[in-house]
């Protein structure tokens, strides 16, 4: 496991990260920026600081996107820093609100419940006194709601089985996108996998970057007993696909091989031949389409070719790169509840760039970023969002059954 | 001091104070010193500023200008605290002239950015720090900074047309503009390098260079210093001016071995990257070849030429994010900045690694071999004052040394704090009064960005002891 004072000496302060973080971006403020947050967090270490008047606004602030770490010559595992900090800053005055939200968002059950309930709100929104308790601002998130979807056309495929695969199901996907599932599903088919479906949990990524590193690591240590032996581990949502990668840093060595045979759906597609498959399909009817990267693929797990690879395969399609495509869409796992108004502004740059590529569909492989890229597009007109994953089942069958 | 007279002019987002905010503004990326600002400042117009630099004047209150902070001399610390003016507010291109061949920006913009923008019509802003993906407009002009291909394009003062400055009175100047300066004295040429000492400039006309056609980038690979700098000295010998001409030794290489995969012989001790370019592919073709021939008579152990543009990129990637990745080697960094003569780099390498290890540090070397510009860069662990003070000793020795053989305390990174004291053994006292006469045209008072640069500035010395080593 890390140790958070030797993370920290490996941050020089050259500054090459600076131009990649989102809200230094957007504040030109040196202490929301990761070299800044990095000097506060050594610095209330050494005593010099408090971490709740100085250091915990600046923390929460940060998206943890980790886009500096992309940036970073000198390797600095900010993601594992800003963890840390975090979970010291709860430890020390937990936040029960916080809590309250990451266990309802995580939890299936209770999430099923509050949909139902959310239909009775004004404007789908999070209430503006629930939003206040948590942020001090007004809300901007729309509340989720179930994706909308007609059945997909009988699946086929001459393709025969090869091979056994896990799927993460994690808490919010199956509940709001269980058509991402279900594409994934299929395309796994397609290549000869068929997921063997055990009864498992929530993977304790949105606890780890909220900084409840205890509650990460019991839901960790759990879901790694639930995908026994060396089979893959299909994850189709960026986040989770991260953390998981981390397992052994985060829970410790009895996970080190988690790591290894945890795959991207995309990394594990293209891997696996879904590039001949899509070369003999109908493919999308001439459509543009543009890709958003998740931070927690690209940044989290330096997955940035695979999907472009496999979208770029579509027959009858033409693929624009979008601009500032890596940088953090501001939905960041529950941020966009906690802090909605940094969140908006970079929805709005996110859009607007969007908007510059003229694309009708934007493809992306995290549920929180397709939702809050979703509203924007939503709110401005602009293209339609889709999951990696449902893009490609829809180069087979078609775009009908995905509506909008 | 009551800084709260100060929200009649900006908005409160644009005012930062505090513990937190005092530490994250108290030093840039020269660690060795730091002292606090009692207020941080984002303005976001000309206007702004000039506001902002009124009310210090007024009120008698230090201020410091500050680009992206990754000056390597403390130029951006606030020696005496007051107020930091940050320009990372002030970050839009105003105006592209192509036809012209210029382009008006905010001076928070990061240097990158300028070229970002007109790359696709087939040009680019020369001045290529390894830092221009951050680094600012504004901090390339107050350093002057320079780049690889600093060789054949030169630093920052050859790209600037004109810029509008705020006057440590609070005074808005416009010297120069998109046709450059017109006759009589070359204000433009004093405000460049001026380290932040004459005002604060807000934005500024930049010279569009026509991106070469034609580029081939080498990477040779050396079994001792002395055979690489010895083809550095060949290479410039026989007449060609390559783009840029950088070398790497085993310090680095091990750090970028690490960082980006970097692959070359393993007994390699040292690195040259070589690029040629121009508008004719079969000149640049010939360049290389002549290159080459002096490589392989100072016997290299390989040539790798870049393939194609990703792989080019690749190369510049490693030259440009070296320093960077020296955290992974040590917690802490001094990157000196010295210049020598081209004919003395392997007497003056040999020094290096002597004085380091006579010190008791480490020592890796990144540079730009081709202008003698010297970068030992010291690797160590600040949380150690004993070693902070090795630091500081063995960086003092090598510049004494630079000078000795003939060259100067700073090719590019400028003098800030770190090396106001050694600005004696290169000036003699009359040259020294001669620059604070230049210095008076503009700033005669002790508030803008005061003690820097020149040495025994008035009420600097006692504050010295404040900020010096306080590597905490
Ligand atoms: C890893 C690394 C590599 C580097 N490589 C190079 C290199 O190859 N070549 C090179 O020359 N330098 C290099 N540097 C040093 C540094 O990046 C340059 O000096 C750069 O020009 C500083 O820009 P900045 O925006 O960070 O300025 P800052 O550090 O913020 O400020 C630098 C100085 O300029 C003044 N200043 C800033 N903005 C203004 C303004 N608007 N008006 C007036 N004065 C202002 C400040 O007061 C200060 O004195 C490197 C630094 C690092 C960390």
């Amino acid at each position: 496991m890390h140790d958070l004072d030797e993370l920290l000496t490996h941050c020089i302060r050259c500054g090459f990260c600076l131009e990649d973080c989102p809200t230094f971006v957007e504040t030109g403020n040196e202490l929301e920026s990761p070299r800044g947050r990095i000097y506060l967090v050594r610095s209330a270490l050494e005593g010099k600081l408090n971490w709740q008047d100085d250091v915990k606004p600046h923390m929460d602030l940060c998206l943890g996107c980790r886009a500096c770490e992309t940036a970073c010559p000198s390797a600095v595992e900010y993601g594992a820093i800003f963890e840390m900090a975090r979970d010291i800053i709860e430890r020390e005055k937990p936040s029960m609100s916080k809590r309250a939200l990451l266990a309802s968002t995580t939890n299936p059950g209770i999430l099923k419940a509050q949909l139902a309930a959310s239909k009775f709100l004004p404007g789908g929104r999070v209430p503006n006194f629930v939003s206040k308790l948590l942020s001090g601002s007004k809300a901007e998130a729309d509340l989720p709601t179930v994706q909308a979807n007609k059945p997909l056309p009988t699946f086929e495929t001459e393709v025969s089985v090869r091979g056994e695969v896990f799927m993460l199901t994690g808490c919010a996907m199956q509940v709001l996108y269980p058509r991402v599932h279900e594409c994934t599903r299929r395309l796994l088919r397609r290549i000869g996998y068929v997921i063997r479906d055990v009864p498992q949990g929530c993977c304790g990524a949105l606890h780890a970057h909220n900084g409840d590193l205890t509650t990460a690591r019991k839901l960790g240590t759990e879901l790694v007993r639930a995908f026994t032996g060396d089979i893959p581990i299909i994850v189709n949502s960026a986040g989770c696909g991260s953390t998981m990668k981390e397992y052994a840093d985060l829970i410790g060595p009895e996970c080190a091989d988690v790591a290894g045979r945890t795959f991207d759906l995309s990394e594990f597609l293209l891997s696996h031949g879904l590039v001949d498959e899509l070369a003999k399909a109908p493919g999308l009817g001439g459509v543009t389409v543009t890709y958003h990267d998740a931070c927690h693929l690209s940044h989290g797990q330096k997955v940035t070719s695979p999907p472009r690879e496999l979208i770029q395969a579509i027959p009858n399609s033409t693929f624009v790169e979008l601009p500032e495509s890596m940088m953090c869409c501001g939905s960041a796992g529950v941020y966009n509840v906690l802090q909605p108004e940094m969140a908006r502004r970079l929805l709005d740059r996110k859009v607007g760039h969007i908007k510059e590529t003229d694309a009708e569909i934007v493809a992306t492989g995290n549920p929180g970023c397709h939702a809050w890229i979703a509203q924007g597009c939503r709110e401005q007109r602009s293209a339609r969002v889709m999951h990696t994953a449902e893009l490609l089942e829809a180069a087979f069958v078609g775009l009908d059954g995905f509506v909008m | 001091m009551d800084f709260s007279t100060l929200e009649a002019i900006l908005r409160p987002d644009q005012i930062l104070s505090g513990a937190a905010a005092s530490r994250g503004y108290d030093c840039d990326a020269y660690t060795v010193d730091r002292s606090k600002p009692s207020v941080i400042v984002l303005p976001e117009t000309t206007l702004e500023v000039a506001a902002v630099v009124r009310w210090c004047a007024a009120s008698q209150v230090p201020f410091t200008s500050r680009g992206a902070g990754t000056g390597l001399s403390g130029g951006a610390m606030p020696a005496l605290g007051g107020v930091v003016i940050s320009t990372k507010r002030m970050n839009h291109i105003l105006e592209i002239d192509l036809e012209n061949r210029c382009m008006l920006a905010q001076t928070g913009i990061a240097n990158r950015r300028l070229t970002d923008a007109v790359k696709a019509d087939g040009f680019h802003f020369a001045p290529d720090p390894s830092s221009q993906s951050v680094s600012t407009l504004g901090g390339n002009i107050g350093e002057n900074a320079g780049g690889p291909h600093t060789l054949k394009y030169g630093v920052t003062v050859q790209h600037i047309l004109g810029v509008t400055m705020v006057d440590p009175l609070g005074e808005i100047l416009t010297i120069g503009g998109k046709l450059g300066c017109g006759p009589g004295y070359d204000f433009l040429g004093l405000i460049c390098g001026s380290e932040g000492t004459l005002g604060v400039v807000t934005e500024a006309w930049v010279k569009l260079t026509p991106l070469p056609k034609a580029v081939t980038t080498a990477l040779v690979a050396f079994p001792t210093i002395r055979s690489a700098t010895e083809t550095v000295a060949g290479i410039i010998a026989t007449g060609t001016i390559p783009a840029a001409l950088e070398m790497m030794d085993r310090g680095i290489m091990n750090a970028v071995a690490l960082a980006f995969k970097l692959t070359f012989p393993s007994e390699a001790q040292a690195l040259l990257l070589v690029e040629c370019d121009g508008d004719d592919a079969d000149v640049v073709a010939k360049e290389m070849e002549s290159v080459r021939t002096v490589c392989e008579s100072n016997g290299c152990l390989e040539i790798r030429i870049a393939s194609d543009e990703k792989e080019r990129a690749n190369l510049w990637m490693v030259r440009k994010k070296g320093i960077g990745a020296m955290g992974r080697i040590a917690p802490s960094i001094v990157t000196h900045d010295g210049v020598i003569p081209r004919s003395k780099l392997p007497e003056m390498l040999d020094f290096v690694y002597e004085v380091a290890e006579a010190h008791k540090i480490g020592v890796a070397n990144i540079f730009h071999a081709g202008d003698g510009n010297l970068h030992p860069c010291f690797y160590f662990d600040d949380r150690d004052p004993l070693q902070v003070e090795r630091v500081i000793e063995a960086g003092e020795i090598i510049i004494k040394k630079c000078i000795e053989l003939g060259g100067s305390v700073s090719g590019e990174h400028g003098i800030g704090v770190e090396k106001m004291d050694l600005m004696p053994l290169m000036f003699s006292p009359a040259d020294l009064e001669a620059q604070a006469m230049c210095k008076r045209i503009f700033n005669d008072g002790m508030l803008c960005n005061p003690c820097k640069v020149l040495p025994n500035q008035r009420g600097c010395a006692e504050h010295k002891m404040r900020w010096r080593g306080v590597a905490t």
